[in-house]
């Protein structure tokens, strides 16, 4: 399908067309004269490179990669990731060159016109490695690539109780089962380019930034984008390749991604490990908090990495009211991909860092778990000691274990875990929207991109209840920097949020244009006129959603673990659609399954990538999920329309209920994710 | 590199192509023909977005090469709704709420197809057994569950429908 021809139709959000396969995804795209690019990668965790001979390389492009998009780093230094590798390689994946050819096939071929000869060096691989190796940057002292305290000193509380230990989270790879890929045409002056992504600002930002060509004309579109969790919010190296390519070439460049490509070279989440110490009364009240957190953050600068430590650290304390904590954090260089958001992108590895120590507490004192959490939590509002700022929990909670059924799953069963958490959305710095009024319809655009959420579903239904249109006649559009002249992205379980506050303020900009002119607002006068708004619409304040899971488990003589029941009670705040925030909670719960006992990338001591395929990643099958319980409590947020976080909730709070119940179903300490059958059984 | 001449029925068209023998089906259907409902989403063949129907069985068009379709019978998502009314299957799916981001859709669709051409009243294991080829990253798969249940029902109620009329 040529993108020549798409019209209004093809470029508007609608989930109707899927299943007929009239989508409209990047690599569908096909240009008169496209070139396809393949990228050589490097094939060594860490090598000098002693010669490089043919095909597109830093010899053409010396560039190094903009951060932008969620989790941005502000710091510029040594450890930018270059676009194509300059003197050495740093990881499995890591760009090297690329090829161009009128068909896949024949790109694919000239990856071997390409020579490199490299000269391996010994890798630091994981985070133990990076604490007690040389730098692998020149120039640098150590792989420390960011440290950072959060939360003040303290005497140590004089509390009989003192519990230690030391817990991680593997990393994962996002896997949308769409991998990521663009299409960039230089034509005219103009730089066009379409992609699968969760925010086109970012990409047009980084590219600008990473050409280093002020000057240049560029428009980015969204196409269709088929997951992204995380892993398509920011720039990468084979964008800035296309584009240059396309830019030098003077004709379309197309690159899509390979699923190996996919786990060797995007950002993964997760890698984290933490150690905490817990201070506390004989009767349950915790006194203080002492952690270290350590990011296994990759060999550059990019994605979260830098980032991580001290959004880990902040959020330690859960939905907890604990008067005492420091927190110390740690990014680490090691010679893997960089590390970057997944789903929660730094909120589950702190909630499993204070819920196990939890349990664990609950396991010394022997109090029930429940108990234990509720008697920590506060009636009122309060500031963490590392300055979140958290809602009165309690009544949530004692909601919770009623609406979960916890007591009668104590009763019956053994292996029964139980979570509480507060979701802390990316609500900062708001977002952008735009209405146009003209023919009778509506047509909007959002800053940031839908990638499977469905946000033309709240799009409709606040633009009816705000302007009185019929939902029929409003259509939201891809993303699109040529409609919106600014925008965030969506992440951080935010859109709802920010991009339906931008929804209702644009609404309400308009009506006032109609009532200046026609005294009065009614929807015949704005459909039968001609209207244009945009807004950049700034938001601060800090919002909380709490929630809470339930997992009982059953565990098999081979380890095999049989989870019974998964059930999720979460404040959504206004459900603006309760059906798709139902799906959306049903799809995060898997990937919190996935996370406890699926997933993971793992690399052997030489830093090679031995997962190898999408299945060996662990995303769950059909066959390896239970039905899941999703029950709802809508208490409004104080925006207009009330909506709250809730899209990375359930990889908050999957994990840690479920880890509980298998640890109390296999009577075996568990202090990391994945699980696997081998160690519930020895 | 030379090409080979395929014939071969596509969504109930004779189609006669020359193709490169390497070419996999997938890519054939994808730019050669402009089927780009039929998505590539693993090197692996685990993934499933690739899923057609090869001679009425469910086949990942990734494993197969365009050559071996000669004298085949193929039958894509495009396939599956007639003159733009959707078949009951897609139906479902988009009433149960069975996609999100709409990359995996089709390969569930003709997978789901397939096994409800066996098995008319499969239990939910069933279901979940018949899709263990397919991943889905955005649903937790059991809304798509509960669309192959509801789709069972849209089939049977059609097939009573043509009963009906015939008689």
């Amino acid at each position: 399908m040529s993108t020549l021809n798409w019209g209004e139709r093809e470029l508007a959000y609608d989930v109707s067309g899927f299943v007929s396969g009239k989508g409209h995804f990047v690599d569908d795209i096909k240009l008169p004269g496209m070139l396809h690019m393949t990228v050589l990668r490097s094939p060594y965790a860490r090598a000098r490179i002693v010669s490089l001979k043919g095909g597109m390389s830093s010899k053409d492009l010396k560039a190094r990669m903009a951060s932008v998009g969620e989790g941005a780093s502000s710091e510029a230094g040594l450890s930018i990731e270059p676009v194509f590798a300059t003197e050495f390689v740093n990881y499995v994946g890591e760009p090297v060159a690329a090829v161009f050819a009128e068909d896949r096939y024949k790109s694919a071929d000239l990856l071997e016109s390409i020579e490199v000869d490299y000269e391996p060096m010994k890798p630091v691989v994981t985070i133990d490695d990076a604490l007690s190796m040389g730098p692998i940057h020149l120039g640098r002292k150590n792989n420390i690539m960011a440290e950072t305290i959060k939360g003040a000193d303290f005497k140590d509380p004089d509390s009989p109780i003192v519990i230690e230990d030391t817990l991680e989270n593997e990393r994962i790879s996002a896997n949308p089962i769409e991998p990521r890929g663009i299409v960039a045409s230089f034509s005219e002056g103009m730089l066009n380019v379409w992609i699968s992504t969760q925010a086109v600002h970012s990409i047009k930002e980084g590219l600008v930034e990473s050409l280093r060509n002020s000057e240049l004309l560029i428009h980015v579109m969204q196409t269709d984008t088929g997951g992204g969790f995380g892993s398509k919010g920011g720039l990468y190296p084979e964008y800035v390749i296309a584009a240059f390519a396309s830019m030098k070439f003077g004709k379309p460049v197309k690159w899509i991604e390979t699923r190996r490509e996919h786990l060797s070279s995007t950002h993964p989440g997760r890698g984290m490990r933490g150690k905490v110490k817990l201070f506390a009364e004989k009767d349950g009240k915790i006194t203080g908090l002492r952690g270290e957190v350590m990011i296994d953050a990759g060999a550059y600068d990019s994605g979260i990495a830098s980032f991580s430590p001290g959004f880990v650290a902040m959020q330690m304390t859960g939905p907890y009211f604990i008067e005492s904590a420091q927190v110390r954090g740690k990014a680490l260089f090691t010679n893997k991909v960089p590390q970057g958001p997944y789903r929660g992108a730094g909120r589950p590895e702190a909630s499993f860092l204070i819920e196990r120590m939890v349990d664990m507490l609950a396991d010394e004192l022997k109090m029930d778990p429940a108990d234990l959490r509720l008697m920590n939590m506060s009636e009122k509002p309060f500031t963490s000691p590392m300055g979140l700022k958290i809602d009165g929990a309690r009544p949530f909670f004692e909601s919770a274990v009623k609406e979960l059924g916890y007591m009668t799953e104590v009763k019956n069963s053994k292996g029964v875990g139980l979570s509480f958490f507060v979701l802390v959305p990316a609500v900062y710095p708001g977002e952008s929207a735009r209405i146009i009024i003209r023919d009778g319809r509506v047509r909007v655009w959002l800053g940031g991109n839908s990638h499977g959420q469905g946000h033309e579903v709240f799009v409709k239904k606040l633009v009816n209840e705000e302007l009185g249109v019929p939902e029929r006649l409003v259509t939201l559009y891809r993303g699109d920097t040529g409609m919106t002249k600014t925008g965030v992205g969506s992440w951080g379980s935010r859109s709802a949020i920010v991009g339906g506050a931008a929804i209702v303020a644009v609404c309400r900009k308009i009506k006032e244009d109609v009532v200046k002119i026609h005294g009065r607002y009614s929807t015949e006068s704005l459909l039968s006129g001609s209207y244009d708004e945009f807004i950049n619409n700034e938001l601060k304040m800090p919002l909380n959603s709490f929630g809470a899971n339930l997992a009982t488990v059953e565990i098999g003589k081979m380890g095999n673990v049989r989870i019974k029941k998964c059930v999720a009670f979460y404040d959504v705040g206004r459900a603006l659609n309760p059906d798709m925030v139902i799906g959306q909670i049903q799809g995060g719960m898997a990937q919190g399954i996935g996370q406890t006992l699926h997933e993971g990338l793992f690399y052997n001591d030489e830093g090679q990538l031995i997962t190898s395929s999408i299945s060996d990643a662990g995303v769950p099958l059909a066959e390896d999920l239970p039905n899941f319980t999703v029950k709802i409590a809508e208490n409004r947020s104080s925006l207009p329309h009330g909506a709250k976080g809730l899209g990375e909730s359930p990889t908050i709070g999957v994990p840690t209920a479920l880890i509980r119940a298998i640890e109390k179903a296999s009577g075996k300490r568990l202090r990391r994710t994945p699980v696997t059958p081998e160690e519930l059984i020895s | 590199m030379g090409t080979m001449k395929i014939k071969t029925t596509i969504n109930g068209k004779k189609v006669e192509a020359e193709v490169e023998p390497r070419k996999l089906l997938v890519h054939f259907l994808r730019e050669d023909l402009n089927l780009t409902g039929t998505h590539v989403g693993c090197d692996t063949s685990n993934c499933g977005a690739c899923t057609v129907l090869v001679n009425g069985k469910a086949v990942k068009s990734c494993t197969m090469l365009a050559v071996q379709a000669n004298g085949k019978e193929i039958v894509t998502i495009e396939g599956l709704s007639k003159n733009d009314e959707l078949g009951p299957l897609q139906k479902a799916f988009l009433e149960k709420h069975g996609l999100q981001c709409g990359y995996c859709t089709s390969g569930m669709i003709l997978t789901s197809f397939w096994l409800l051409k066996k098995n008319r009243n499969p239990s939910e294991e069933e279901i979940r057994k018949g899709l263990s080829g397919n991943l889905c990253r955005c649903t937790g798969y059991q809304s798509i569950v509960e669309s192959v249940k509801y789709g069972a029902e849209l089939m049977k109620e059609k097939e009573e429908e043509r009963e009906v009329a015939v008689r």
